[in-house]
């Protein structure tokens, strides 16, 4: 009686395509997209750090173009890497290629290109002398936290991408959807623009909002001062009103007193955002959507690519 | 109002007349289409074989229609913008579907270029000139369709008998293909029809036929990739019922140097191995058989290089190694000569026919067979018959193969079978009736004894 034959199963074939990635990352100088991504964050921290998590102004300008600057690091590191090989992935499926394990040779793979990237971002962040905040909400610092979050963000953005890449058939479709999908996620993001009734449900599907949620409530959004109101009033201040300046004289008043930052923190107070409450709860919820959303992708990357028989000649 | 209606329906007149002319000229199925806007391109293009443009020209020009019938309301600046362009996005699209038709009405009437500007000025009275006036198409128009499958295969006597006549055998490649379909819009196409033969093992059979003649459809069917209606067995298991354990037998290299380019020669051979080697194989045992490979297809002095520093001859010998490293039963080539000349070429094929000296069956599909003619033991020649049809116009040695078809070289041969719209003489037909005839005469019922049982893909 012959013994059944077997063949290296998906476990196998992750490791497998885990050490090919890497020598082709080596090889193929794609080491490249770590330097890039960095550039890139200095080139934003350097414009919207100063005031990143000191300010609510700050803290929701820079936390967007954070996200911003991972969702774009995300999408490059992904966009192409399957499709420019779609053939070759054709031809070593019908060689006994189980695409599940090719696609969670990638995750695993662009979680650690992610993970460095995130850690570049981070230093750059830290010698750039962005004020990160000392106290974490799930970790004990702060630093963990947005960490975590920068990491989760890079990542779902790249097995979007990853996504992208497994649905077209190649390089310059990939390249063309790639700029609707940063403006996807820059409109939808429901942050900056105002977006109308049923159109705020589509703000579920973008990470740049649960991205954003989560940074600003790490940095505390809700507990910092507000400088849009002192600076209008500043701006204001020689405006007369029955022979008096009101404004300068409550300008005058608040800085004699030395309550300056009181006042903008009682401005801020009024400015709070319920979506950035700053527990737990709610950053955990937010991280959890991403890595939801992250899973879904990473389920239609391996759904389309088992039909890639199907693909013509 | 009046005029605009009148010069409407003048046009309307004009042009389907002209087309209702063209559609008794290229011989339209339903030629009441020339007279009903919308379905009029779609009768050009069904004629034209362009279905799926035609499809898509009649939706466009509906919804164009439409969006012209049900204008927005002006009162509504941007619900009139949107409406706009979308009707401009429709328009733009609608006449790409109808230049590419109309391109391919000039390739037929064999006309100068300048006509699609005469037909972008004014598309009616264009079509009234082509219709009423002397011109012709072309007699044969099939080329237009390029090699696009036949909807009915050549009724040729005696080949479903002849086939029918051969029965598998338990060593070696029997191939029984019925047929091997396709459905486009919902009608049914012919890709191949009627192909049976036995392959012993030790063969090295090339693979003959004009382009589109089915060859690569005929071995991705063999291999079980694209299933046909077929039996296909591997040394007596059915590779269709146990594709998942044969396609590990199966080794198939493709016309494409499908490699990634970044990775080192070694590896790159050494991982396929990996992944198509059974576990039962020892570490040791599948690196000894890796280094084999490397050394017999010469690549050893280039292990620890990058695959893309490596020449043509290399690029296609790291992918025979590749398929050939999990010592496949059978192994199938496609173009593998592709780019080489005819040294490195002739020592590729030297190799090739080593591989099957071993034991195993090689299949080669090649355009320039006659420079190695000598190492094959088997010739298949595949020819389109005049339905369009993919068909078996010989198998056997290649000296039988000189004698049956008269010629001196296999490319002789190719062009004797191929359509005289390829240059070619356009005998198809009659040399697949003439092998179905032989083999009908040779097949014994001696063949047939002892066939029948199938074997486990364990064994």
């Amino acid at each position: 009686m012959s013994k059944k034959l077997r063949y290296r199963g998906r476990m196998g074939q992750i490791g497998l395509y885990l050490g090919k990635f890497m020598r082709v990352f080596i090889f193929q100088n794609d080491w490249k997209v770590l330097p890039m991504g960095a550039v890139i964050a200095a080139v934003v921290i350097f414009v919207v750090g100063q005031n990143l998590f000191v300010t609510q102004e700050g803290t929701s300008t820079g936390a967007f173009a954070l996200v911003c600057v991972c969702i774009w690091i995300g999408f490059f590191n992904s966009i192409q890497i399957v499709c420019r090989e779609r053939e070759i992935i054709k031809h070593e499926h019908r060689s006994g290629l189980h695409m599940s394990s090719y696609i969670f040779a990638h995750m695993i793979f662009q979680l650690i290109i992610c993970a460095a990237q995130t850690g570049i971002i981070l230093l750059i962040c830290v010698v750039s002398g962005v004020h990160i905040p000392e106290q974490g909400i799930i970790f004990n610092a702060g630093i963990i936290d947005i960490g975590v979050t920068l990491l989760i963000i890079t990542y779902t953005a790249d097995l979007m991408a990853l996504m992208v890449s497994c649905l077209v058939h190649n390089t310059t479709t990939a390249m063309t959807m790639m700029p609707f999908l940063l403006i996807f996620q820059l409109v939808f993001s429901g942050v900056y623009f105002e977006l109308a009734g049923s159109v705020m449900a589509v703000t579920f599907f973008t990470i740049s909002k649960w991205g954003m949620i989560s940074l600003c409530s790490i940095g505390q959004f809700n507990s910092q001062p507000m400088v849009t109101l002192w600076n209008t009033i500043f701006k204001f201040r020689n405006i007369e009103y029955m022979g008096r300046k009101p404004l300068l004289e409550l300008i005058q008043m608040t800085e004699r007193d030395g309550r300056v930052q009181d006042f903008l923190l009682w401005s801020g107070s009024y400015n709070q955002n319920d979506m950035y409450s700053s527990d737990a709860l709610n950053v955990g919820m937010t991280w959890g959507i991403m890595i939801l959303l992250a899973i879904v992708f990473a389920i239609v990357s391996i759904i389309s690519l088992e039909s890639i028989d199907k693909d013509k000649r | 109002m009046g005029s605009i209606v009148g010069s409407l329906l003048v046009s309307w007149f004009l042009m389907s007349v002209g087309l209702w002319k063209l559609s008794e000229k290229m011989h339209w199925k339903k030629r009441w289409m020339a007279w009903v806007p919308g379905l009029r391109y779609y009768g050009l293009a069904d004629s034209l074989e362009m279905q799926g443009d035609g499809i898509g020209c009649a939706v466009l020009e509906i919804l164009y229609y439409m969006s012209r019938i049900f204008p927005s309301n002006s009162d509504d600046v941007r619900q009139m913008i949107v409406v706009t362009l979308i009707s401009l996005v429709v328009l733009v699209a609608l006449y790409v579907y109808r230049i590419r038709i109309f391109m391919r009405v000039i390739l037929l009437f064999d006309l100068k270029r300048r006509w699609i500007i005469l037909w972008l000025l004014s598309e009616w009275i264009t079509l009234f000139i082509l219709g009423i006036g002397k011109y012709q198409p072309k007699e044969d128009i099939s080329f237009l369709g390029g090699w696009e499958a036949g909807m009915t295969p050549a009724q040729i006597s005696g080949v479903s008998d002849a086939m029918n006549s051969m029965t598998a055998s338990r060593t070696g490649l029997s191939v029984a293909l019925r047929e091997r379909t396709v459905s486009s819009l919902g009608k049914k196409q012919y890709l191949l029809k009627d192909i049976a033969m036995n392959i012993p093992n030790g063969s090295m059979v090339l693979l003959l036929g004009g382009s589109g003649a089915g060859k690569t459809t005929f071995m991705n069917a063999v291999i079980g990739y694209e299933k046909a209606n077929a039996d296909v067995f591997l040394n007596g298991v059915n590779v269709y019922k146990h594709y998942n354990l044969m396609k590990y037998r199966i080794g198939f290299v493709p016309q494409k140097n499908l490699i990634r380019t970044h990775d080192t020669v070694f590896r790159t051979i050494n991982d396929a191995a990996k992944l198509r080697t059974p576990y039962q194989v020892k570490a040791e045992d599948r690196n000894k058989r890796v280094r084999e490979v490397m050394d017999m297809l010469g690549l050893t002095p280039v292990a620890s290089g990058l695959v893309t520093k490596m020449s043509g001859g290399q690029l296609r010998r790291i992918s025979i190694a590749k398929e050939l490293v999990s010592d496949p039963s059978l192994f199938v080539l496609d173009e593998p000569d592709s780019g080489l000349d005819g040294v490195i070429a002739r020592e590729l094929f030297t190799r090739l026919r080593e591989i099957a000296d071993r034991g195993k069956i090689v299949i080669v599909i090649t355009h320039t067979p006659d420079r190695v003619i000598d190492l094959f033991d088997k010739v298949i020649v595949l020819a389109k018959d005049s339905g369009r049809v993919g068909r078996l116009a010989f198998y056997g040695s290649p000296d039988e193969a000189k004698t049956f078809f008269g010629r001196d070289s296999m490319e002789d041969i190719v062009k004797c079978v191929n359509r005289q719209e390829e240059g070619g003489e356009g005998l198809a037909d009659t040399y697949i009736e003439k092998y179905a005839l032989k083999v009908g005469k040779t097949e014994t019922e001696e063949d047939k004894e002892g066939n029948e049982e199938e074997v486990s893909p364990d064994e």
